[in-house]
């Protein structure tokens, strides 16, 4: 209970990382509450087609040009950006983490080999990446998710490496090689719980942009057609951008807001991890 | 080795790894190569398919296959694309300079307002245009760009009658010279404007921050105590020091404003090499859509190379030797 | 303090920005004479750097003058007017500083960077801008002039860039040189050179030099008189005969007795000795004289009353106790 405390007393007093946790919650929320809130299938006809937002009280944000309600398309959103940005980022994690460690932590031609591939994956324009790799295993959301790890796993090596190059040389990483523990127990139980916060703060931007970039995907028509998501909608909206912009703008805001939110939480955390980590090195 | 050989071998090996990336996605695909290579449903001729199967030396082990498969590339022969009835290097170089228009003039829109706006914000650092800067940049770099598109769309295009909805340049009126050029930027600005905001937000976080750690250096205190000017000062001595950075990250960025090219091209109906992969998704003309990413990362590679000469021509402390 | 004085600095306060009971400078006062070299000296953190930078107007950011005048030939200088002061700066006052090797602009050629001060402060030409800027470079004693011109500040050692720091300091020929610790980052033979340049410069061009530093050795050198700073205080002022014969202070003392001095080893050879403690910090002062904590002397007086400036003989010091430490023990 203290230690909660002492993470909310952290939270507020950065507005940053509070107004980023606040909206995440929020959406958060919206994702879980989506089944019950609005039960039925959001693909389904509810209301008029191009009912504008506020003009019946059954569908606040109004109908797309097929009469499906832009609510139930928000919340049930919710649920695919954020649970493919986030299984995409764990993705990218894991294979992110073991490049950057076994690079920084080996050094010499193992890092050099590595990171040679970073570099490659890194060249290879990302999004043109994840399109063809989406040709190439067909348009499904595990597709997807995968398509993102393997665009997004760059950036989490080259990071990892990073902090690697730094703490191998710190005296507790020789004094555990001096008493003759294993390379790997070093590495996952000495060095990176040290990384852990730089990685911390890195995940929620990336996640930021696996999930703009999940959008994109959808809003091309590259994405699941058997869910619903933000990107979609957008795709879905852009024949009524002269007489129903509602319908392109309201998804669109969902997905600002929660990138938003997942950069405060990055810049928040940075703010509130970095000096205590200062403080720890001295 | 000289700095200039141990680059170009690099690039010679990312090439090679390019084409290699490309080569296993390809066995990845349903099918072999040769389905993949005539298009899924262009010619299911069995002859034909036969035909490529030995020409490609399907029948051959892994190795080889990847062996004729560079020495295509190195050829730049990309097959022929049965959907536009074209070879495929004939397509995507027809399409390459209106791309590169796009993306070049969205890179420099991005520089120029990211350098003006970060310098502005590291002089005003803590007061109000920093603040108000720093927001905007915060904002840009969360909104989906191909969204930003769509907005701008709706209010320039279809509420304000401004700009064209898309193209690259009114059909009916068959302009030349000038009056060409005029119109062309006139469908420019949209998608330019819309590629360039995120990057814009980037760098004018990265000059913002590399400007207020310049001056905070010594030789800027220098600089003060022979009286030059404090608009001198920033722009003269601090903001050619703290470029550096933003040079090696826009390089790196080319290949991000690349694929973005396929999402403003699709909005604005800009005919570059992006809408060619978007239709060639939508086709599954996959040969094609590999084509395209060979071909664009190899460009990325090169204009690396370049931008890393050109960083050690400006940069005297980097020795070119 | 007459009129014939060059630089006048009057009861200067220098605080932090909204900070009014704590202050890097309290109420200090000298004046320097034209052609003559003042030392300014102290330990790291007593604000003899804060108040050179006051006098050009460039106090760090966060950092502010309270109160206080600085008059230059009689006239008050606009340290508070960025634009006027520019043309005091490299101009009338020029300045050097302790970091020869981050003073240059990196991606700038050394000729480009001297004559970047004549060209601000002169109507003449580039070319003959660099006609000068060889003339200054052989002058300041580096090497074939016409070549490192154009070479890059990082071809050069710290000694040579130092050089070159001099040279953009005096290109305009000013009345004042301000050098802060101008030596404390160079080789010892180095140090020598260039404070042999800084007292050639003098006499050829008969400006007057505020040298800032710790090192009572170079003081012992260069100056003609000393000011003694601690904790933004003077403590002590005297010529530099009268101060190294007779300190006052005690601080003064224990600054002499933690220095080697050439030639004045006493008999038995008596260690060097370090004065106990250390520079208060700036927001937590203590109370009466700010020495007390570390004074051998110090008494109850010391605890309450913050000593007044008096003249004690040849010398102006800040002291309840002022006097040789023999006399007092």
């Amino acid at each position: 209970m203290p230690r909660l405390v002492a993470i909310s007393r952290t939270i507020f007093s950065n507005w940053t990382l509070a107004l980023g946790v606040l909206l995440l919650l929020a959406i958060i929320l919206m994702a879980l509450s989506a089944p019950y809130v609005f039960p039925g299938d959001p693909y389904d006809m509810v209301a008029p087609a191009l009912t504008w937002p506020g003009t019946m009280p059954e569908v606040p944000l109004g109908t797309d040009s097929l009469g499906r309600d832009i609510a139930a398309g928000i919340f049930h959103g919710a649920r695919v950006s954020l649970m493919v940005g986030f299984i995409a980022v764990c993705f990218a994690l894991v294979i992110g983490i073991l490049v950057g460690s076994l690079a920084g932590y080996y050094g010499g031609w193992v890092d050099d080999v590595l990171m040679r591939v970073t570099e490659l994956f890194q060249t290879i324009p990302q999004f043109m990446l994840a399109i063809v790799i989406i040709a190439v295993l067909g348009t499904s959301i595990e597709a997807v998710v995968m398509s993102l790890g393997i665009v997004s796993w760059p950036t989490v090596a080259r990071l990892v490496r990073s902090e690697f190059l730094i703490l191998r040389e710190r005296a507790f990483v020789h004094s555990c090689l001096v008493i003759g523990m294993s390379d790997l127990r070093i590495i996952f139980t000495q060095i990176l719980p040290n990384a852990l916060s730089s990685i911390t703060v890195m995940s929620s931007v990336l996640m930021a942009t696996a999930i703009l970039m999940e959008s994109a995907l959808s809003f091309l028509g590259f994405g699941d057609p058997n869910v619903i998501t933000w990107g979609t909608m957008i795709g879905m909206g852009r024949g009524q951008i002269r007489d129903a912009w509602y319908i392109i703008a309201i998804p669109g805001a969902a997905l600002l807001i929660t990138a938003l939110a997942l950069n405060l939480v990055g810049e928040g955390l940075n703010d509130a991890l970095n000096p205590r980590l200062r403080k720890r090195e001295v | 080795m000289s700095y200039l050989g141990k680059r170009l071998v690099h690039v010679v090996l990312t090439v090679l790894g390019i084409a290699i990336i490309n080569f296993f996605l390809l066995q990845l695909a349903p099918g072999d190569a040769a389905d993949v290579l005539a298009g899924e449903a262009g010619t299911a001729d069995p002859e034909y398919l036969a035909n490529l199967r030995r020409e490609f030396g399907l029948d051959q082990p892994m190795l080889h296959q990847l062996w004729a498969f560079l020495q295509r590339l190195f050829m730049f022969d990309f097959g022929y694309s049965y959907r536009h009835n074209m070879p495929v290097s004939t397509l995507i170089f027809e399409r390459i300079p209106a791309t590169l228009i796009l993306v070049g003039s969205s890179i420099a829109m991005a520089l120029v307002f990211g350098i003006l706006l970060g310098v502005v914000a590291a002089r005003t650092a803590g007061r109000l245009p920093d603040k108000l800067i720093s927001l905007a940049s915060l904002l840009f770099y969360a909104t989906p760009p191909f969204w930003i598109g769509l907005m701008m769309i709706v209010v320039f295009s279809v509420k304000l009658g401004w700009t064209p909805t898309g193209g690259m340049s009114d059909i009916i009126s068959n302009k030349t010279g000038l009056a060409y050029v005029l119109d062309v930027m006139r469908h420019l600005a949209l998608p330019a404007i819309t590629q360039a905001v995120f990057y814009l937000a980037i760098y004018t976080r990265l000059v913002r921050a590399g400007m207020l750690e310049v001056l905070s250096l010594e030789y800027i205190r220098v600089a003060r105590a022979k009286g030059i000017s404090e608009n001198r000062i920033a722009y003269h001595h601090a903001l050619r020091n703290a470029i550096f950075p933003l040079i090696t990250v826009a390089g790196t960025n080319l290949g991000a404003f690349l694929g973005g090219a396929v999402l403003t091209e699709t909005v604005f109906s800009w005919p570059g090499v992006g809408r060619l992969m978007f239709d060639a998704m939508f086709q599954r003309d996959l040969n094609l859509l590999l084509s395209i990413l060979v071909l664009s990362s190899i460009f990325v590679v090169l204009v690396n190379l370049a931008v890393d000469l050109l960083y050690a021509l400006i940069n005297p402390t980097v020795e070119l030797r | 303090m007459n009129g014939t004085n060059l630089l006048d600095i009057r009861d200067l306060r220098v605080s932090p920005r909204g900070m009014t009971e704590t202050a890097i400078l309290r109420g200090v006062t000298f004046s320097v004479a034209p052609g003559e070299t003042l030392a300014v000296v102290g330990e790291s953190g007593c604000g003899k750097s804060m108040a050179s930078l006051a006098v050009m107007g460039l106090l760090p950011p966060g950092l502010e003058r309270r109160s206080g005048d600085i008059l230059f030939r009689g006239e008050p200088l606009p340290v508070d007017d960025n634009t006027a002061m520019r043309k005091v700066r490299g101009r009338r006052i020029g300045m050097v500083f302790q970091e020869p090797m981050a003073a240059l602009n990196p991606v700038y050629t050394i000729g480009h960077q001297v004559a970047e001060v004549i060209l601000e402060h002169e109507d003449i030409s580039a070319a003959e801008a660099r006609l000068r800027v060889v003339e200054l470079l052989r002058e300041v004693g580096l090497p074939s002039p016409d070549r490192i011109i154009d070479e890059y500040p990082h071809r050069l050692s710290g000694g040579q860039r130092q050089r070159v720091v001099i040279a953009m300091a005096l290109a305009c020929k000013p009345d004042l040189l301000i050098a802060d610790e101008p030596t404390t980052a160079l080789d010892v033979t180095v140090q020598a050179q260039i404070m042999r340049l800084l007292k050639r410069a003098q006499n050829e061009l008969g400006i007057a030099i505020i040298l800032i530093t710790h090192n009572l050795g170079l003081v012992a050198q260069m100056a003609d008189r000393v000011v003694v700073m601690y904790a933004g205080h003077k403590v002590e002022e005297a010529s530099v005969q009268t101060l190294f014969a007779s300190p006052q202070h005690p601080y003064t003392q224990g600054l002499l007795r933690a220095t080697p001095r050439p030639g004045r080893r006493r008999a038995g050879g008596k260690p060097l000795e370090e004065i106990p403690g250390m520079v208060p910090a700036i927001t937590d002062p203590p109370s009466g004289c700010r020495f007390r904590p570390r004074c051998p002397r110090a008494t109850r007086e010391c605890e309450t009353v913050h000593p007044a400036v008096r003249q004690v003989g040849d010398t102006i010091v800040a002291c309840h106790h002022p006097g040789r430490l023999e006399a007092v023990q």
